[in-house]
């Protein structure tokens, strides 16, 4: 009886219920069954970890290109509109498998997370460059065929770029350093 | 064969730069943060420019153009990734010596630059029309490249 009742309050605790604080939901994430199984696993986190770093190859990498062609700096040939709407499904695709692997890896350390200020810092710079896309969107590519193809980007739009390149390599950078700070 | 090596791994684990990056805290994450910057720039960009040899993504623009574009770009995240990389090498010498992905990771990456700025080059130089040649060397430029970073990944866990 006494074993089944201690069994019951540990397993309390990794059920996410409304009146928990962020960081007794963080805690539950990590201390659940499926994130215990990730966390342990000998193939299944370096598996997620690697669609996380190459999903993210492919789609921030192909959105450097776009913000390059904005800024200016060596995308001579291809117009921004070109490489936003031809590749959108291949950038799109990273995204989703770069989020996607994310949840499942913050899952697994949640409660680690919490903690670390880099990860933190992390997610102001992801909302920040989604925030500015969104900008991007709502401004510029409603009159991008305009611009775009003359060669002369309007200087906000140039900032976007600016913008989407220091966001990124924040996130980036940020998430790398991460993975040292957590203990 | 591998043996024929050890000599060089031991001194490169022994350099001063080796020392100095293992005695800081901060260096090496500070490395590997810009392996990862030059990793995206180079895999981002010849991303695009297989798919369109393949005849996918930017397929209304000529190849050469969309290469000429990239390359630069491409050769950039080279830079970034091998400068940081072999940083990273030196201050762990004898842990890639013992590291099977290592040995992998450098086989491909030997085959993937060769490839790439060879019959990959003459064939975006050439503006080859799509054609079972184009869409094979893009697969097999990306496997190679994809690869590379696979086994770069697997280095840290294996």
């Amino acid at each position: 009886m006494i074993n089944s009742e201690s069994f019951n309050t540990r397993h309390k605790a990794s059920v996410v219920k409304p009146e928990m604080t962020l960081y007794q939901i963080c805690q539950a994430l990590q201390d659940s069954d499926f994130g215990t199984s990730i966390r342990e696993s000998i193939w299944t986190f370096p598996a997620i970890e690697t669609v996380h770093v190459l999903g993210l190859a492919v789609s921030v990498g192909i959105l450097v290109m776009l913000d390059l062609r904005l800024v200016g700096a060596g995308i001579r040939h291809i117009p921004a509109a070109d490489i936003m709407h031809k590749l959108k499904r291949w950038y799109l695709s990273g995204f989703i498998a770069m989020f996607l692997s994310g949840v499942l890896l913050f899952w697994s350390e949640a409660e680690k997370c919490y903690r670390s200020p880099t990860f933190r810092i992390k997610l102001i710079f992801l909302a920040l460059a989604g925030l500015n896309a969104l900008f991007f969107e709502i401004k510029y590519v409603p009159t991008m065929r305009t611009w775009d193809t003359t060669g002369i980007t309007p200087t906000g739009a140039k900032l976007v770029g600016w913008c989407s390149l220091i966001c990124w390599l924040g996130v980036i950078g940020f998430g790398r350093w991460t993975a040292y700070g957590m203990k | 064969m591998i043996h024929a090596f050890l000599p060089f791994f031991r001194w490169a684990d022994h350099t001063a730069v080796a020392v100095w990056i293992r005695d800081s805290t901060w260096i090496f994450a500070l490395l590997e943060v810009f392996h990862l910057f030059g990793l995206t720039l180079l895999l981002g960009t010849l991303v695009v420019v297989n798919l369109r040899l393949f005849g996918w993504g930017l397929a209304g623009h000529p190849l050469s153009e969309v290469a000429s574009d990239a390359l630069p770009f491409t050769i950039w995240g080279m830079i970034a990734t091998m400068a940081s990389g072999a940083l990273l090498f030196v201050s762990e010498a004898m842990k890639c010596y013992a590291s099977a992905p290592f040995f992998v990771k450098m086989g491909l990456l030997a085959a993937a630059l060769l490839f790439t700025f060879t019959f990959h080059r003459y064939l975006t130089k050439k503006d080859a029309p799509p054609s079972a040649t184009t869409k094979f060397a893009a697969c097999l430029c990306i496997t190679l490249w994809f690869g590379v970073g696979l086994a770069g990944r697997a280095i840290a866990f294996f």
